[in-house]
């Protein structure tokens, strides 16, 4: 292909990401040096947004609880969307029902099953997640005060609307493996789980790479389910940094564009580091390529 | 000793009887496992669809009623007759379609090119459709926002679907090209010396080949339009505000109003798991042949 082909056919979604992702997160990085607010032209205050964010104790208390997050869906999404999607791949004629009702949770709009949870788990609302505990033990719990039942609520619904990505592209790599594979495997008198570890899993690395880094991108920028899920994210310690942005940025009463904006760009700090190694690994794909 | 050798190849001779019968209880529980999986999975969607076709009085009674109410779609009438429900459905929808419409018109050949042109230009571009979908959303709602006041669009649609083509853009050209990366290059190579020019081959030849990966993209860049929250709240106000904003608004409110946002949830939802149902063999194969391979 020609370059000037390449230019034709590349330039207008460049065109478009240029004017609406580009010009935008400019401005962002504008704004996160100066004091400013919607409408008006902002005065150039240096680090000082920098310096209030990283002073207060609640941009770590986010940053803890968004990698709390993060760290512990990716491990579970990775386990859990293994085995069922090893087990899905056995399936025969069921497989598309299944599959199906799997997926719901993941074409909900998240915010919408981040409410249909909350209701599961509301004692204002019937809950009946509460109600079937309360039985069982007796014990009350305080899903919506209470840190810890909190958080493990948020990590459940986060997993919920996460596995069935998960699980989908791993069934997807898994039927990319060849059978003489499995089979050479079971000649060789490898067992159900050593052929997994030994055979299946190094197969289908580059898919369970490739998710892990979807749900860490996705998982670092929570903040739909929270405002149903955790509505006293903050003072309770559960609030995501994309929570504790909107909180300072937008949400009447505070419109601090630009500490926002810096929270924002320590944020967008914060992602290409856990990115690195994903990134080094393109790089160096494009290099041998090139 | 000697009895042991013979004993063990007898008894894997003996084996793949016993073998293939243990194998189908396995599967046998395999699928019952993951049937249950899938209604944990649907739990809080089947308890809201129950909660929103009770009586008001009972819907959020504790302990829950199961039992002995009669099932009532007032829930429904009342989000029809009292709110813009209608409305934002509309906003919902043109949002998701217009966006997905120019993000394929746009990302089609972009996605072409990047497959077609190797070297170190293609590689740092996908490298920062990457990094500009792990972008965190606000870095450039919150700019669009005033951006969009100062241009006299904020709160309309076409301010939405635009921004919503920008967020997605990174995404459908990484999905798209891993598609035209599986196309040989020959066909190319073949179409053009049979005088086809390059905007010919692809509207020709490739398109018609990558109808498959074109649906997938489709369908992801319409759901993630469609499910989209924050970037619809930043942007809408009161006229082209979309459903999942709506169900918000209506949350912490009275109960009846509960009901109700539980009940557009549904109505939300039901297409969306029609879509569900009838992609999920291209999401499958879409993904086996697309994205995976990158």
């Amino acid at each position: 292909m020609r370059r000037r082909e390449f230019a034709l056919l590349m330039g207008p979604s460049l065109l478009v990401m240029l004017g609406l992702l580009v010009v935008p997160l400019v401005r962002t990085i504008q704004w996160s040096f100066q004091k400013v607010e919607y409408g008006s032209p902002g005065d150039f205050i240096g680090l000082s947004n920098y310096a209030q964010a990283m002073s207060d104790p609640r941009l770590g208390r986010a940053v803890f609880f968004t990698l709390l997050l993060t760290v512990i869906v990716t491990a579970t999404i990775l386990v859990l969307g293994y085995l069922i999607a090893t087990g899905m791949n056995g399936l025969g004629k069921l497989r598309p029902y299944i599959l199906g009702a799997m997926l719901v949770a993941y074409v909900l709009p998240n915010i919408v099953g981040a409410v249909s949870f909350s209701w599961l788990f509301d004692q204002n609302f019937g809950g009946a997640v509460n109600y079937v505990i309360q039985a069982l033990t007796g014990q009350n719990i305080l899903w919506f005060t209470e840190t810890w039942p909190n958080r493990i609520m948020v990590i459940a619904h986060t997993v919920w609307h996460l596995l069935p990505f998960s699980m989908l592209m791993i069934l997807a790599g898994l039927q990319g493996v060849p059978k003489e594979l499995r089979e050479a495997a079971l000649i060789d008198g490898a067992s159900g789980r050593k052929t997994h570890l030994y055979v299946i899993i190094p197969t289908i690395r580059g898919v369970l790479g490739f998710v892990c880094l979807i749900t860490i991108m996705d998982v670092l920028r929570t903040f739909d389910n929270l405002i149903p899920l955790s509505p006293q994210a903050d003072a309770i310690g559960n609030e995501s940094i994309m929570l504790y942005v909107f909180d300072t940025a937008f949400r009447d009463g505070s419109a601090q564009l630009g500490l926002g904006s810096a929270i924002n760009v320590l944020a967008i700090l914060l992602i290409l580091v856990c990115l690195f190694p994903f990134i080094r690994g393109l790089l160096k794909e494009a290099k041998a390529k090139a | 000793m000697i009895a042991d050798t013979i004993k063990a190849p007898a008894g894997s001779v003996i084996k793949p009887a016993p073998r293939a019968r243990r194998r189908s209880a396995a599967s046998r529980i395999s699928a019952v496992l993951l049937i249950l999986t899938a209604v944990v999975m649907l739990a809080p969607f089947i308890w809201t669809a129950l909660s929103v076709t009770k009586p008001t009085d009972v819907a959020f009674a504790n302990p829950p009623v199961l039992t002995g109410y009669t099932p009532t779609l007032k829930a429904f009438q009342d989000l029809w007759e009292t709110t813009y429900f209608a409305q934002y459905l509309i906003n919902t929808l043109v949002v998701a379609v217009l966006s997905t419409i120019v993000a394929l018109v746009l990302g089609i050949p972009a996605a072409y090119a990047l497959s077609r042109f190797p070297g170190y230009v293609s590689a740092i571009l996908l490298l920062l459709a990457l990094v500009f979908r792990s972008l965190p959303r606000f870095s450039v709602v919150l700019p669009m926002y005033e951006i969009s006041k100062s241009l006299g669009i904020y709160d309309t649609t076409f301010a939405l679907a635009a921004a919503l083509v920008a967020i997605n853009q990174p995404f459908s050209i990484w999905l798209l090209r891993n598609f035209f990366a599986e196309i040989p290059k020959e066909l190319d190579e073949a179409a053009m010396i049979d005088g086809c020019t390059r905007w010919g081959t692809l509207r020709r030849v490739m398109i018609p080949l990558m109808r498959p990966g074109i649906f997938t993209a489709g369908i992801f860049v319409f759901l993630f339009a469609f499910q989209e929250y924050l970037t619809a709240l930043v942007l809408t106000d009161t006229s082209s505000k979309t459903v999942p904003v709506f169900i918000t608004t209506q949350l912490g409110q009275t109960l009846p109003m509960l009901q109700q946002a539980g009940a557009a949830a549904m109505l939300l939802t039901l297409p969306v798991i029609a879509i569900s149902f009838v992609a999920q063999k291209y999401l499958v194969a879409g993904l086996s042949d697309g994205s995976v391979k990158g």
